[in-house]
């Protein structure tokens, strides 16, 4: 198991963002959380990343209990277990988009030669290997959250998280991000994606959970993990040495 | 290269201006601060450590040995408190007559003047362990070991071997020269040699367990005197009142240099405590995004401290290596003339080791606090905050302000500090401190150069005597008493001072004193009067503080003048303002006292004079020259080295200071900006002109500008009170009150008006760029 949401309740305040959900993902299930604005979503992706604690309830991701990790423990377990996408990208505008991604191999201690190169084949892969010299401002949304992709995936994370990662985009560069998605969990990346988008869940997920007002509100399968369809070189091109 | 390291470096070249800024503001404080150590240090650790290596006499004290016996003395010297003396030794003072002739090859005439020479067997002993330099110390008649400062000879054949005419005394071969910062004479020979030169007084040198202080030394040398009969002591010198006169001057420059360095820090706080907060604030999705990468709380605030530390080391190495520039020829300047040879122009290791340690230190301190806002910072937050929410009373000022009658770009400026309280709060304390500079340097400069004005009298020119002696100058062939006329009857003159300076022997001192014997209009060339009168007799003086401090002096205070043998009795009546330590004034009719009526005349070499309101100094330099070719008319100049130099300095200091108070600025309104693009593209799209946005952005910060100069002002007055007395206070003189009365309502005003310029300059170039943003590219980025 990669994720064990356990009773987890999250307070703003007066507030319950989370009240009791309990959730379980798989290895190399790809889960999309859907649900509409302000119903918890986010919260709960940033109790999986260990940004946020609950107030209540446990959080278990690959096996740490994150609620006995320390500010620390938790930036520790972020830059090896976790790689994010997030909607605005949140790529370091001071950063190339090349030293973007390599800087989170940097953080684990890979030398910069080291780092830069992993970083250039991954971007590579994700096609933007010819802008990576150009910084996050000059480069268009899709490009954009390609970089931010090949930088949550610069540690081979144990579990990949995406927080609207097309909203932002437009339609043609949406349909890119969800390939590259795919083609992703097709090589045994776990994923969990939080959206609104029943177009972005359904062709990228495994399996939908539904949250309202901060509980599960329902779970539906749509097809059997991506793990277990037959594994090659995607459409995004992402398999090649991922 | 480490991710920290990797995203510090990032953050160092995407922020130019406020690095920039750091950069500067620490170098400006570095150099002040390296000037002003070094100055300190320099003023007191070699006469210290010197004075410590000679054992040196905390008093040197002259008996008459006609009233006190050698066994009074030695009963004298072990009285409680004395911890070693030396002596007692015979002394005689010797006066060389001007000379103006070189002398032959080998021989070598004493400069005019007295000379105190003194039997001594061996340069060692308990007391004043002399410094032989050159040579080796007198062994038997006639020679003569001279007391020059290391590395100093002054007679054009002053060397080992040659021979000096001293005055009713035979020739005497220089076989050393000898350094004595006790300054317990000007010469030695055997005791054998000196019973032969006829000694008038002796000398004892003495070190007291307690010598700290200027009350302390007057209570060893009450001891020592009790029960002596009265008389018996002629006078004495306090090293205190030694290390006045050499480093007086050095001194003075300490409190200005210091207070710039003060605030120069304050200021670098300020800027580096703003612009991380800055950073921190318009970073809170950064620091989200950091975090959410995995670096840990303790790294990002590592990203923030190498950011300023960065600029902050560049600032200090840079200031140490220009203020170790700037402080060589300052400390050459303050420390020049006889005294040169006992300090270095080298600034100590620890100046620069505490500056290079020192102010990135204080630079890591300021950005701690700011930055560690960035450690506690909730990661989920921050990267759905995107920048840290604003408070409500920005708005509330807001709303008030847009019912009132003024433009709405004005308005809406005026609102913008309300919204970053603890933004403003730093922009505004540096501007308040960069006001305060410009004030104190104001203050200082007027100051200074009232001080000049007070102590250089009422005289617009002085005509000194040609001296045939001299390349290019005539002999008047006019008497003094003609020359006296001619001036006084020359279109233009109101007042004219005749002015013999004499150097005599001050009895119960080593060294000789320069009197200024003046004659004529001479009340109104004497300088500013701190104490007492004016000379109205033959049997007065008027004596500059520093003179009345090295011989324990006060008004009222009775000394004796001796020249050629001939001595007369005066009296300190008042005290005026002169930085001289060797030099007073007296009467014409106490030189006539000292040699005859027609000798006196003789001595006469200037006369000052002070023209009628309105007279041209050059015409009336024109028509003496043309009465008298033998005369050399020089008009009063306006400075002196040492205001050039302070003036100087302090312009350059204040325009350092107030540049970066409006970068300080600059960096405010860049952070409002950026925080503002939304805001400032939404106020684009509903039709706010580029113009509008410039006043809006230029407002908010002249606003703060004349709170700045409200505050700063004040702050300005109140350290120049304290550092003009600190000046004056290790220059070594009085304080006249019109140095301190330089302010006044229009230059007020106008000081208050310096803050809204300063923030009026720092914020126009990052308004006009508010002003061109597009909006589109606010939407692209947004």
């Amino acid at each position: 198991m990669v994720v064990r949401l356990d009773g987890v309740r999250k307070e703003y305040g007066d507030t319950a963002a989370l009240d009791g959900v309990s959730l379980e993902i798989r290895a190399g299930e790809a889960v999309a959380v859907m649900g509409p604005s302000g119903c918890g979503k986010s919260t709960l992706l940033n109790m999986v990343a260990g940004l946020d604690r609950p107030t209540a309830g446990s959080v278990t991701v690959d096996g740490e209990d994150l609620g006995r990790l320390n500010e620390t423990g938790l930036a520790l377990f972020r830059r090896r277990r976790i790689g994010m996408v997030f909607q605005f990208f949140n790529l370091i505008d001071d950063l190339s988009a090349l030293d973007n991604v390599a800087l989170a191999a940097q953080l684990t201690g890979s030398s910069a030669a080291q780092a830069r190169k992993r970083a250039l084949e991954l971007l590579d892969e994700l096609g933007v290997a010819d802008r990576r010299n150009a910084y996050p401002s000059v480069l268009s949304g899709g490009e954009r959250q390609r970089v931010s992709v090949a930088r949550a995936l610069m540690n081979r994370p144990a579990l990949l998280l995406a927080d609207e990662p097309t909203g932002a985009l437009d339609s043609r560069s949406g349909e890119q991000v969800m390939d590259l998605l795919i083609d992703l969990n097709q090589i045994g990346q776990t994923l969990l994606i939080v959206t609104h988008d029943q177009h972005l869940a359904t062709r990228c997920a495994s399996r939908l959970v539904q949250v309202a007002d901060g509980r599960i509100a329902g779970e539906s399968v749509i097809a059997e993990p991506a793990a277990a369809r037959p594994s090659g070189v995607g459409r995004s091109g992402v398999g090649r040495t991922t | 290269m480490s991710a920290v390291w990797q995203v510090s470096r990032a953050a160092v070249k995407r922020r130019k201006v406020q690095t920039f800024v750091i950069g500067l503001v620490v170098l400006t404080s570095t150099v002040a601060l390296v000037v002003a150590l070094g100055l300190l240090d320099a003023a007191s650790t070699p006469f210290d450590r010197t004075f410590d290596q000679q054992y040196g006499a905390h008093l040197v004290v002259t008996f008459d040995p006609a009233k006190a016996t050698g066994a009074q003395l030695a009963e004298a010297a072990h009285r409680p408190g004395v911890t070693a003396v030396s002596g007692p030794f015979a002394q005689v003072v010797l006066t060389a007559p001007p000379t103006r002739t070189n002398p032959p090859p080998g021989v070598d005439y004493p400069a005019p003047g007295p000379i105190t020479v003194v039997g001594r067997a061996d340069p060692g002993g308990p007391v004043d362990r002399v410094d032989l330099w050159d040579g080796r110390w007198v062994s038997g008649p006639g020679e003569v070991v001279l007391m020059r400062p290391p590395g100093q000879e002054f007679g054009v054949n002053e060397r080992v071997g040659s021979r000096i005419l001293l005055p009713d005394a035979p020739p005497l071969t220089i076989v050393g020269f000898a350094s004595s910062l006790s300054q317990s004479a000007g010469a030695w020979v055997t005791p054998g040699q000196m019973a032969a030169l006829h000694p008038t007084a002796t000398q004892l040198l003495l070190r007291f367990a307690h010598a700290d202080t200027d009350g302390q030394v007057a209570a060893g040398l009450a001891a020592v005197t009790a029960g002596l009969p009265p008389g018996a002591s002629l006078g004495s010198l306090s090293y205190l009142a030694v290390k006045q006169d050499m480093t007086g001057t050095a001194r003075a420059y300490v409190p200005f240099l210091l207070g710039f360095g003060v605030l120069g820090l304050v200021v670098a706080v300020l800027i580096v405590a703003n612009v991380v907060s800055g950073a921190v604030v318009s970073g809170f999705r950064h620091i989200g995004v950091l975090k959410a990468l995995g670096f840990t709380p303790n790294q990002v605030v590592s990203v923030y401290l190498v950011m300023v530390l960065a600029p902050g080391v560049a600032g200090a190495v840079l200031g140490t290596g220009l203020g170790h520039l700037a402080a060589q020829p300052l400390l050459r300047m303050v420390f020049q003339g006889f005294h040169a040879g006992y300090f270095s122009a080298t600034l100590s290791p620890w100046v620069e080791v505490l500056t290079l340690l020192g102010m990135p230190a204080t630079v890591l301190l300021a950005a701690l606090v700011p930055a560690l806002r960035a450690h506690r910072l909730s990661a989920a937050r921050a990267i759905s905050a995107g920048s840290a929410p604003r408070a409500g009373r920005g708005l509330r000022v807001q709303r008030r302000l847009s019912g009132t009658r003024l433009p709405r770009a004005v308005s809406l400026g005026l609102g913008l500090p309300f919204a970053r309280p603890g933004r403003t709060a730093l922009t505004l304390a540096s501007l308040a401190l960069g006001v305060t500079t410009v004030t104190l340097a104001t203050g200082l400069a007027s100051s200074v150069n009232a001080l000049m004005l007070t102590s250089k009298e009422d005289v617009q020119t002085v005509v000194y005597v040609g001296d045939a002696s001299v390349a290019g100058q005539v002999q008047p062939k006019l008497t003094d008493q003609q020359i006296d006329s001619t001036l006084r009857a020359l279109p233009g003159a109101a007042r004219v001072a005749a002015a013999a300076p004499v150097q005599l022997h001050v009895v119960g001192a080593d060294q000789g004193a320069w009197v200024w014997f003046l004659r004529g209009d001479s009340a109104t060339v004497g300088g500013a009067l701190l104490k007492g009168r004016w000379l109205n007799g033959p049997g007065e003086v008027v004596a500059p503080t520093p003179f009345l401090r090295k011989y324990g002096l006060s008004v009222g205070s009775r000394l004796t003048l001796e020249l050629n043998g001939r001595q007369q009795a005066v009296t300190v009546v008042g005290e005026n303002l002169d930085g001289n330590a060797d030099s007073m004034d007296a009467g014409w009719g106490a030189l006539t006292a000292l040699t005859s009526e027609q000798a006196a005349h003789r001595y006469v070499n200037q006369y000052w004079v002070g023209l009628a309101p309105g007279a041209d100094v050059g015409a009336y330099d024109n028509a003496v020259k043309a009465a008298e070719p033998g005369l050399e008319p020089a008009a009063r100049g306006g400075t002196n080295s040492i205001t050039v130099s302070i003036v100087g300095s302090t312009s350059v200091l204040t325009l350092l200071l107030s540049t970066v108070a409006a970068l300080g600025v600059f960096n405010t309104v860049v952070l409002n900006a950026r925080e503002r693009r939304r805001d400032l593209g939404m106020l684009k799209s509903i039709g706010m002109t580029p113009r509008q946005v410039r006043v809006m952005m230029v407002t908010s910060m002249a606003a703060l500008g004349l709170a700045g100069g409200v505050l700063g002002v004040p702050v300005g007055i109140a350290v120049h009170h304290v550092i003009i007395p600190a000046m004056t206070d290790a220059a070594g003189f009085g304080l006249p009150p019109g140095v301190m009365a330089v302010w006044h309502l229009p230059l007020l005003a106008l000081l208050v008006l310096a803050g809204i310029a300063i923030a009026v300059l720092g914020a126009l170039v990052p308004a006009h760029s508010a002003a061109r943003l597009t909006i589109a590219e606010v939407l692209r980025n947004e």
